[in-house]
């Protein structure tokens, strides 16, 4: 797409609404906005637990943007009632006459994955908007650009929007930094004074040392103003993944460690991984299952770094030979340990 | 003909940075009356004598990006939505020390 190639025919999908909210046709505006409460309620994705909550709630959403306008609705009905969820769409030759929406079209500008070479395909998400905006492309076929939220006020706005995005990366790209091929969608106004989105990829560098939840601001890469004022911005929201074997908190990492109990009592020194390379730990005399160890400065970069800490497990050997059995059945004769001393009899 | 790919390197928000309270607006299309009363409940802590003269850790943004879409896409008032995202957080920070001392737990046969 991006690379000179080829660009790809996407095939629009009839999107049926009253299915999405499940209503019936003859749905009331009470009904239909009682159906998007408890939907958005249940979807939304900044309290929901559901799969796919935020795919689904932006299905929601854009079903009631069209089911909740009167013009709307009666415009999306007027395309007939034998329409199938998914089936291939284009929209009649004399859609829209005697309708006037609001907004313009192709104002719902936002941005995409990009999929050039270099790209992390995939590695990002971007978040739904709170505006509305970002629905389908059978939406904007038919009513243009998104509208406001469902329960806000359109403001006049002389600069243009911001835009937010998600950024997913993993905890060494945190470390050692790394960088995302983004495709930003801008409106465009055509010699014949259509609008259209137009796509240009970009590739944005994360510092090493970026923590989870950071943003990243891109200025003047958002929405450009209508009338050649100032562009909003693209703020990008970093979430470090999940690691296997470190847990993130700011800019210090855990790892759990497990020792042997030998290494544990008599203390020891250990290869033990961190981000920037193994290390070797020293692991005091008389350490403990939770005991916990520094290598200070070995957590993300930054002013000042992080550190690593070392939690450490100790893992008891199983009994599974004659000679572990011996050893087991030694130390329970000839050591005076009782592990729940500190336990009322 | 190339297709140049432009680079960008954007600014990096830390605890160092506040941004303008009417940034901040504009970043989560919420009015400055709203922020107002988000500083009254104690989710905001600007900086700066009158509210459109704020200054604002840009770290909030995420926050308050979370309670305009709860009062967007919900319907919830400015109160109702400081509440739920204070309470998103505790419970965010609760999950995440589960699975912390989840891992914990199984994290010696999943080292072997």
């Amino acid at each position: 797409m991006m690379n000179g190639s080829c660009q790809a025919v996407s095939r629009m999908e009839y999107r049926d609404y009253y299915q999405a909210l499940g209503v019936e046709r003859s749905a009331t505006a009470d009904e239909v906005k009682k159906a998007y409460r408890r939907l958005a309620h249940k979807y939304h994705p900044d309290i929901s637990k559901e799969a796919n909550a935020e795919e689904k709630f932006k299905e929601v959403q854009e079903a009631y943007e069209v089911l909740k306008d009167p013009e709307k609705r009666a415009a999306y009905d007027q395309l007939g009632s034998e329409w199938k969820q998914g089936q291939s769409f284009r929209p009649p030759p004399d859609w829209a006459s005697g309708f006037e929406f609001r907004g313009a079209p192709g104002a719902g500008a936002g941005s995409g994955p990009a999929q050039g070479p270099g790209a992390r395909r995939g590695a990002y998400q971007f978040e739904f908007d709170g505006g509305g905006r970002g629905f389908s492309e059978f939406f904007s076929s038919l009513f243009g650009g998104g509208a406001g939220s469902p329960f806000s006020e359109a403001g006049a706005r002389r600069g243009g929007r911001d835009h937010h995005a998600r950024l997913d990366i993993g905890l060494e790209e945190a470390y050692a930094g790394a960088s995302r091929m983004l495709e930003l969608k801008r409106p465009q106004v055509k010699p014949d004074g259509h609008v259209e989105l137009a796509t240009h990829t970009v590739r944005v560098s994360i510092p090493a040392g970026v923590t989870d939840g950071q943003l990243i601001r891109l200025a003047g890469q958002g929405e450009p103003a209508p009338d050649g004022g100032t562009a909003g911005d693209l703020y990008l929201e970093v979430h470090v993944m999940p690691h296997v074997l470190y847990q993130l908190d700011g800019r210090d990492v855990t790892l759990t460690l497990p020792v042997a109990p030998w290494e544990a009592a008599l203390g020891a020194t250990v290869t033990t991984p961190t981000l920037g390379g193994s290390v070797e730990l020293k692991i005091p005399a008389g350490s403990q299952t939770g005991s916990r160890l520094r290598l200070r400065g070995r957590g993300l970069p930054g002013q000042p770094p992080g550190d690593q800490y070392v939690s450490l497990k100790v893992v008891v050997p199983p009994a599974d030979s004659p000679a572990a059995r011996a050893l087991y059945e030694q130390m329970s004769r000839e050591l005076a340990f009782d592990p729940r001393a500190g336990l009322p009899r | 003909m190339t297709n140049a790919i432009e680079s960008l390197r954007g600014h990096l928000l830390s605890e160092e940075d506040w941004m303008g309270v009417e940034t901040l607006c504009r970043a989560c299309d919420l009015s400055l009356e709203v922020m107002a009363e988000l500083a009254d409940l104690g989710v905001l802590a600007p900086r700066g004598r009158s509210p459109r003269e704020w200054q604002v850790p840009a770290t909030v943004l995420p926050r308050m990006r979370i309670v305009a879409r709860l009062m967007h896409d919900l319907g919830v008032n400015v109160s109702g939505a400081a509440l739920a995202v204070e309470l998103l957080e505790t419970q965010h920070r609760l999950e995440r020390r589960l699975r912390e001392l989840e891992r914990y737990l199984h994290s010696g046969s999943a080292l072997k």
